[in-house]
């Protein structure tokens, strides 16, 4: 017996070591990656200069037209993530300090993702890789219910998320296979689509009175002398539950209200994400309002 | 509580401790341990069903002894039917009896009658096909007289609901586990180890090959008409090692965490993809299944002996009633059919036990003969599979159908954001190491062991599918 529970912590080292050797082997990878995302591109840069960094979830990714902010001389950057909460747009600010950007403007999309400050699986789990190489990330998770097994146990958390940074993800990281996630200035346009969800029923959603991570973001660009523009966008015509925009204007009656700016459903790839044409004409009135010279 | 679970990384070293340190005086100190230990294990799933499996216990334990015990042929009859019909009943309950109400009220409705059946609305209990056919063949084993009735109930609680097997076999025999069972376990290093490489390559099996093959797929299957010739090919395939990984990979752990108990279960799965022929598969395949029913239903049936139809009458009922045994659905029904068609050619030229060897080759012209029978073999499976996998029959045929029809070879992207060959490699790796060691029950183990066991640790930490979680597929059967 004594030979057998030998041999088993002898498999156990093995584990751990393979472990140890895998999670490096994959942190540096990912230290390499450049042209697959948004978060692997900040976490790899430095002292970027912005005039506008957007942020916020699909529904910034799909409405903000970077290149239109460009065309009137504004150095912008859509980082929109498409599935992402206000979690991941506030841990993405804050690694833009940690990697001193300098940024003058920040454009949040704070609408539907005010109902919740938890954290989006799918997009969180893009950070993880980084979670040794910095603070900011390592702090911002510090209050999440699995931190100690995602920050101590080796190779956990790739483990975990197998699907987002796993094997395949390293791979096409060592292969240099790009995405289109950084091409058009963060912006992804979509386009009209026939049997595109035309409906859409918000009536139980409710905007949390703080939202953590929306006065994180606040607080942010405050410290750091950062013009924070928080701004609803538009949702398309048959929605039930449209006045939970009203609810957000009285928690929050900072944030810009441009729902009703576009309505037409012409103007919508689904309820909630206009085509590139909406965007455009949505893009084209927060131009105009906020940043006309 | 699945053998890939955290829960259950922790559940069997807790019991590995007690039964060789706390519970180690006797054979009954150690089986009670067990019993315990098994009913939790099972309990984990649903707690209301262990009363079903300790009913299903106590009726096959009482009437084998009443069957042992009469002195009339009437009373042992009686004695054997009940426990027959009352077995055979749980599993038509909570198995079939929604399928054949429903089959009726569509045949009635073929025939312009209106049927509305009344459906039975539960769940099936885990493992009920396991625990049922063990429990039958120990009664069919006492009438037969071929074993003696098991008199102490922990023993025989213990043959039917032991941990490892409980769920999703391999289906025990009394003779083979019963006497197990009645003597203390002495730990035995050798065994034990042996037992540890047969858990990391199971994992290996299950978590890198069937649920990485699951994810593939799935999207190739439940996206079937929107896919090419090439998916459509690869889609069977990669199914053919889903289901391959996922039951022999369990089994591969059932037999060896039951070697860390010091008790040996019947091998299930023998490179059942090196077959040379269907017969062949059929050997090596769900191999405690198959003796049963041939030793249950194929040889009282008359076996090979009657004449050619009798002997093509008992293959078509046995390879129907065992797609039937795996679920409720046409498409099992018709997987078995198919199975037994496969096997036809064989049966009436007299072929079927020709490949009882192991395949060895050389460098000759036999050797391509042997390679070429492997691979017909191996995609006479794989079309075999499409309806096993299919949720309808409509479905496999239409799949088939587009296979010869689109005429399209180019590679897909699939839904789920992957090429729809970049598995190849994978499989082809594994199927290279599993030929390599096709004479051995796994490739972990002999000359540098340690090594082995740190690239299969590797493949799992690093290769598996974690996030998409699948369960076991056998747990639905």
């Amino acid at each position: 017996m004594k030979k057998f529970l030998l041999y088993i912590f002898k498999i156990l080292i093995v584990t751990i070591l393979v472990a140890v050797l895998l999670d490096g082997l994959y942190t540096y990878v990912f230290m390499q990656s450049k042209n697959r995302g948004k978060i692997e591109a900040v976490v790899n840069s430095k002292k970027e200069k912005y005039d506008v960094v957007i942020l916020g979830s699909s529904r910034a990714n799909n409405h903000f037209v970077s290149q239109m902010f460009e065309e009137k001389g504004l150095k912008t950057f859509n980082y929109g993530m498409s599935g992402g909460h206000l979690f991941e747009a506030s841990l993405m600010l804050k690694l833009m300090i940690e990697r001193k950007y300098e940024i003058k403007n920040v454009i949040l999309e704070a609408d539907l993702n005010l109902s919740n400050d938890q954290e989006s699986e799918g997009v969180a789990a893009k950070f993880l890789p980084y979670i040794h190489c910095s603070n900011a990330i390592k702090e911002h998770f510090l209050t999440e219910e699995n931190f100690n097994e995602l920050y101590y146990i080796p190779f956990y958390r790739y483990i975990k998320f197998d699907s987002k940074i796993g094997f395949r993800e390293v791979y096409k990281i060592a292969e240099n296979e790009k995405t289109n996630a950084l091409d058009n200035l963060g912006f992804y346009p979509l386009e009209k689509h026939k049997n595109g969800n035309m409906k859409n029923n918000i009536v139980n959603l409710n905007p949390l009175p703080h939202n953590k991570y929306y006065e994180e973001i606040k607080h942010i660009c405050k410290k750091n002398n950062i013009n924070f523009i928080a701004v609803m966008t538009p949702m398309c015509e048959n929605v039930v539950g449209m006045n939970y925009f009203d609810k957000v204007k009285k928690a929050y009656p900072e944030i810009h209200n441009y729902e009703n700016v576009v309505v037409e459903n012409k103007y919508f790839s689904s309820c909630g994400h206009m085509t590139s044409e909406g965007a455009r004409l949505f893009t084209g009135r927060i131009i105009n309002d906020f940043f006309k010279k | 509580m699945f053998f890939n679970s955290l829960a259950f990384a922790i559940f069997l070293p807790i019991v590995f401790f007690l039964y060789w340190f706390v519970f180690n005086k006797n054979k009954s100190t150690q089986n009670a341990l067990l019993i315990v230990a098994s009913y939790y294990f099972y309990s984990c799933w649903d707690w209301r069903f262990l009363f079903l499996l300790v009913f299903s216990t106590f009726l096959d334990y009482f009437t084998g002894i009443q069957i042992e015990k009469s002195n009339s042929e009437k009373s042992r009859k009686f004695w054997f039917w009940l426990s027959i019909l009352v077995n055979l009943g749980f599993l038509g309950i909570f198995k079939y009896y929604n399928f054949f109400a429903n089959s009726f009220a569509e045949m009635f409705t073929a025939f312009g009658f209106k049927a509305s059946p009344i459906l039975l609305n539960v769940i099936l209990p885990v493992g009920i096909s396991f625990y049922t056919f063990h429990g039958l063949s120990y009664v069919i084993d006492i009438y037969y007289k071929r074993i003696k009735a098991e008199y102490n109930f922990i023993d025989y609680s213990l043959f039917v609901s032991y941990f490892p097997l409980l769920v999703a076999g391999p289906i025990e025999r009394a003779t083979h586990l019963l006497p197990q069972v009645k003597v203390k376990r002495e730990f035995n290093y050798e065994t034990a180890k042996e037992g540890i490489y047969q858990i990391i390559w199971g994992l290996v099996k299950k978590v890198v090959i069937a649920d990485t093959c699951a994810v593939y797929a799935n999207a190739i299957f439940d996206n079937y008409p929107s896919m090419n010739s090439f998916s459509l090919i690869l889609g069977a395939i990669y199914f053919a090692f889903q289901i391959y990984g996922d039951f022999s990979g369990y089994s591969d752990i059932a037999l060896g965490v039951s070697k860390l108990f010091g008790l040996d279960l019947l091998r299930n799965f023998n490179y059942p993809y090196f077959s040379r022929d269907i017969a062949e598969f059929w050997r090596r395949w769900h191999i405690s299944l198959s003796s049963w029913f041939r030793d249950y239903l194929y040889i009282p049936l008359g076996g090979s002996k009657g004449g050619l139809w009798m002997k093509i009458r008992n293959t078509f009922i046995i390879f129907i009633v065992s797609g039937f045994w795996h679920g409720a659905n046409w498409t099992y029904i018709v997987w078995g059919f198919i199975n037994a068609v496969y096997f036809l050619p064989l049966l009436l030229s007299n072929s079927n036990r020709n490949n009882i060897d192991s395949v060895v080759l050389k460098w000759n012209l036999d050797s391509i003969r042997v390679l070429f029978s492997i691979l017909t073999t191996f995609l006479l499976t794989c079309v075999a599979w499409v309806f096993f996998r299919a949720k309808t029959i409509t479905d496999a045929v239409l799949y088939l159908k587009r296979i010869f029809t689109t005429r399209d070879f180019a590679f897909q992207y699939l839904d789920n954001e992957r090429y729809n060959f970049e598995l190849l490699l994978m499989i082809g790796v594994f199927v290279l190491v599993e030929w390599n060691n096709r004479m051995k029950v796994e490739p972990i183990s002999g000359k540098k062991s340690m090594l082995k066991m740190a690239l299969a640790i590797l493949a799992i930490i690093a290769f598996g599918t974690y996030s998409d979680y699948k369960e076991f597929i056998y747990f639905q059967f």
